[in-house]
């Protein structure tokens, strides 16, 4: 029998383009303190401290060595975990695995990036083989820029389903105070904007940002005993891809995709008839926007090639039936190694009423959180009010 | 001297660090036999899963799908179908040589004769929507015999056939 | 909660001080074929995920398990990469087991430091505003951990000879290691000086290679094996970062960790009830140190283990008798290496460097400079 593990607290940093008043420990323990308060648990408490980052972004090796007075991880047992964009979500993962061991009652799970300290375009460019593909040096933007020109020739969108994706995230970032960038613009705003890689503007594209998220996870007695409004991890899973077959950006292809294969695989293990109905909210790892448009077809949330449909018809709006990324998404707040985890953070705030002006509108019971990385991996994360659920 | 009890900082010190750490990548032997056969013959080769039969490129060991060892070399045609592209307008920095390419430029997933697997590189198609689309057919250019490393730069684009 | 985890098999590449014929994927296959043709498990179907330990900086690589991810299942299935040494992986991937969400997992370390150079590499984990600048790698660091450990308890270059004597001598009769070499304490305290009091033959050398092990828990490792080796106990602890907020002779973040892995495996004398141990001697001196820290003996007294040849192969408790890291194990793999030659003790495979009648033992590792962070397993035999 697993034991249950909860979410008993979590606290993310104002995420921003520029943070020269903070080194990297300073920035992790702003969001470190924020937990443990929110948590009401004091870091003497905590039996192991988690960690999620990417190394080579700051071009430190072994940052959870470095960073342990900020963190609180001297004198305690803990790890680092380095899976790339997923990462945030990979040391959830891990502090499940802990508390449900029966060996930890209290983790704390770290995910950060101080972008601005690191060229990211050049490491994300290094995440393709040395010897074949890195000197291309397509990054990030490069792959789903891709994605959105074959997304268009296959299905009959066009860039105006791309900036009403935009608008909806930065619309809805205006009303996350935590969110990097929240910015109040229009459609023609979007379609006037830089052009970063066609179709990829500007404002379609993921911002880099400087921030951290740290979630305490507790076992159900400690939950129940000390947390008014306990979030719980009902399921994690875990999909990679192979090496060389980035197929996600070819959306017509009949090959399994791992965002496909992971949702099949947590419905089936929740008993999930209908995704849209059993989940209130969603928090999805939309690294620009024609990846959210994917993310709604692949988890179901429509059939195949009617993701623009969605969104043009005003399904995930906030006050939508199917609501997507309320806080704004990775679109408006990108520290890569927390990403994830603020997918899964923004969730449990749904859940507990505690969201502010990003509160979804309707009841919350349910939500899935899915993270993005590496080449082409994913963790979904489903959580609910109570156990029951 | 007392100290004044509040910290105030009038200057946030930022400390410039180029992290240069030199690598020597063993492309190991599928990808060796590629890269030898790309710079001396100008030929492409792909390797066939002996279970699911999808030809791979780069050739590797293993096909991650069935977990079976690789066994079957493939020779490819030098033609071959475009299957995504972009316009790169930023100036990213390559990682293999610290500098940006000159923006604006085209890059795309050409899917070779007989492969499987795409090679995304730089299209040479003037920067325009006008001119690119999925599907067209595109062919390789080497460079020539003499500039040829052994890696992909070996190409040097692809151009499109007509 | 699960009942317990056992590693129900190990392999181990030639580790070599090159190996440029082999990319990553090659590497890691050699040592992933071994345990999945000795236990019939198969990925994707019996192996329900893969916890892989590298670094993105050694590799060269952002993400560094993307080099491996096809020859460990990752494709379609569950992969997580530790960036810790190698001994933290098993920590991790047997408490995943433990957790219950899964029943059996693939570990693998992998490293080839031929591609790239130590000094440079180490000297990218001291941080970046203090330290670094002042062009610190881990063996310039070791050195000074090594002058402050033999200055506050006497011991001296002889003593720390004997330790590389004893293991390159032991190394002889393992197949997997390069470094195997009859020496004298002379021909050690001869060899040239590095860093003060740190000779070139004090120092683990360059190495390319690769570990994997298999861990189940008791329902899977029973139906696979008919000698399961049991984790009975694990530990880990990180002590503080700059090296001049510790007293570099004091183990603190190892005595934590063995502390928790005795707790959790019954062991409260461990001089007696532990049979061999494997540690990582990536210099001569943490032998010493890190036997002391574990609580075989006191402070600064492990050099009269050694004189007394109770740590030698027939001795009462015989230490790194696979030769240890000085024989060349790679960073990082260091810690897998570790538990897998603690297995193949228990397992009594260890052919021509076999601990008799060994049936508990302890595997250890560090991440970080000099030790920081310390890893301890326990392993059992029924």
């Amino acid at each position: 029998m697993k034991r249950n593990v909860a979410i008993i607290g979590g606290g993310q940093t104002h995420h921003a383009g520029r943070r020269p008043d903070v080194n990297q420990g300073e920035l992790v323990n702003e969001a470190v303190r924020a937990a443990l308060t929110d948590a009401q648990v004091a870091i003497d408490e905590i039996d192991a401290v988690l960690l999620g980052n990417m190394e080579f972004f700051e071009g430190t090796h072994l940052t959870d060595c470095w960073l342990v007075d900020a963190t609180g991880a001297l004198g305690k047992p803990g790890l680092k975990i380095t899976t790339g964009g997923t990462v945030g979500a990979s040391i959830v993962c891990a502090g499940v695995y802990h508390v449900a061991s029966g060996l930890f009652d209290k983790v704390l799970c770290i995910g950060f990036e101080k972008q601005e300290e690191g060229d990211t375009g050049a490491i994300l460019s290094a995440v393709a083989h040395p010897l074949y593909g890195r000197s291309v040096a397509g990054a990030a933007v490069g792959y789903f820029a891709m994605m959105g020109a074959s997304y268009m020739a296959a299905w009959g969108a066009t860039e105006v389903h791309s900036a009403m994706v935009a608008v909806k995230a930065r619309q809805n970032a205006c009303k996350n105070e935590y969110a990097h960038l929240r910015l109040n613009i229009t459609i023609d705003d979007v379609l006037s904007s830089r052009m970063l890689a066609y179709p990829i503007r500007i404002l379609d594209m993921c911002p880099a940002s400087n921030g951290a998220c740290a979630l305490v996870l507790a076992d159900q007695k400690t939950a129940e005993d000390r947390c008014a409004k306990p979030v719980w991890i009902r399921a994690m899973e875990t999909v990679h891809n192979e090496q060389f077959e980035f197929d996600w950006r070819d959306v017509t292809t009949s090959k399994p995709m791992f965002s496909r294969v992971a949702a099949h695989n947590i419905y089936k293990r929740l008993g999930v008839q209908d995704p849209a109905q059993y989940f209130d909210v969603f928090e999805i790892y939309e690294p620009a926007t024609w990846a959210e448009l994917v993310w709604y077809e692949d988890l179901g949330l429509c059939p195949r090639g009617e993701g623009f449909k969605l969104i043009e018809n005003g399904v995930t709006e906030i006050g939508g039936p199917i609501p997507v990324n309320p806080s704004g998404g990775v679109l408006s707040t990108n520290p890569i190694g927390a990403s994830a985890m603020l997918r899964i953070w923004e969730a449990a705030l749904q859940i507990r009423g505690d969201a502010g002006g990003r509160q979804v509108p309707k009841e919350v019971r349910r939500a899935l959180a899915t993270a993005y990385g590496g080449t082409n991996w994913t963790v979904l994360t489903a959580l609910s009010k109570d156990l029951e659920d | 001297m007392t100290l004044a009890p509040t910290l105030q900082v009038r200057e946030f010190v930022e400390i410039p660090c180029t992290v240069d750490i030199p690598y020597r990548f063993a492309a190991g032997k599928y990808l060796s036999r590629f890269l030898v056969e790309l710079r001396d013959n100008g030929r492409f080769l792909g390797i066939r899963c002996p279970v699911c039969k999808r030809v791979q490129l780069p050739p590797r060991i293993v096909c991650a799908v069935c977990h079976v060892r690789n066994s079957e070399w493939v020779e490819l045609g030098l033609e071959g179908t475009l299957t995504a592209f972009t316009i790169m307008h930023l100036p990213l920095t390559d990682p293999t040589t610290g500098k940006p390419h000159k923006p604006p430029f085209c890059y795309g997933s050409v899917r070779l004769d007989g492969s499987d697997s795409v090679v995304d590189y730089f299209l040479n198609v003037e920067p325009s929507m006008r001119r690119l689309r999925v599907g067209m057919r595109m062919r390789v250019v080497l460079k020539p015999r003499e500039s040829r490393k052994g890696d992909l730069t070996d190409i040097l684009y692809f151009d499109p056939v007509d | 909660m699960a009942d317990r985890v056992a590693i129900v098999a190990a392999a181990q590449t030639q580790f070599r001080p090159r190996r440029p014929e082999v990319n990553y994927a090659e590497m890691v296959l050699e040592v992933v074929e071994k345990v999945l043709d000795e236990t019939g498990l198969e990925l994707g179907r019996t192996i329900d995920n893969t916890v892989s330990c590298s670094h993105d900086i050694w590799d060269g690589q952002t993400i560094s398990d993307i080099g491996i991810t096809d020859v460990v299942g990752g494709h379609l299935g569950a992969e997580e990469k530790v960036a810790m040494d190698g001994a933290t992986a098993v920590y991790y991937a047997a408490i995943g087991i433990l957790s219950g969400h899964v029943h059996c997992t693939l570990c693998v370390a992998h490293t080839k430091m031929s591609q790239t150079r130590r000094n440079l590499v180490n000297n990218i984990a001291f941080d970046p505003l203090y330290t670094r600048p002042l062009g610190l790698d881990f063996t310039s660091a070791a050195a000074l951990q090594a002058n402050r450990y033999m200055h506050r308890y006497g011991v001296s270059e002889r003593d720390t000879a004997k330790v590389v004597v004893q293991n390159l001598g032991n190394a002889r009769h393992n197949p997997v290691a390069f470094r195997r070499e009859s020496l004298t304490v002379d021909d050690v305290l001869s060899s040239p000086v590095v860093a003060r009091p740190l000779k070139e033959l004090d120092i683990a050398p360059d190495a390319d290679g690769a570990v994997a092990l298999i861990l189940a828990s008791e329902k899977v490792a029973r139906g696979v094996t008919k000698t399961p080796v049991w984790v009975a106990g694990m530990g880990a602890c990180y002590d503080a970062h700059y090296l001049g907020d510790r007293d570099l002779s004091d183990c603190f973040a190892l005595e934590q960790a063995a502390s928790q892995a005795y707790k959790m495996a019954g062991i409260r004398d461990p001089r007696k009830q532990i049979h061999v141990i494997e540690l990582s001697d990536e210099f001569s001196y943490q032998e010493l140190m890190w036997l002391e820290g574990m609580g075989i003996c006191t402070c600064g007294h492990a050099r009269t283990l050694i004189e007394d040849g109770a740590t030698s192969l027939d001795g009462t408790l015989p230490v790194n008798p696979s030769g240890g890291l000085l024989a060349g194990v790679p960073t990082n793999v260091a810690g897998l290496n570790r538990v897998a030659e603690a297995v193949l003790q228990l397992l009594g495979k260890a052919q021509g460097y076999q601990v008799a009648h060994a049936r508990t033992a302890l595997a250890q590792g560090h991440t970080g400079i000099c030790g920081q962070h310390h890893c301890v397993i326990i392993l059992k035999r029924d």
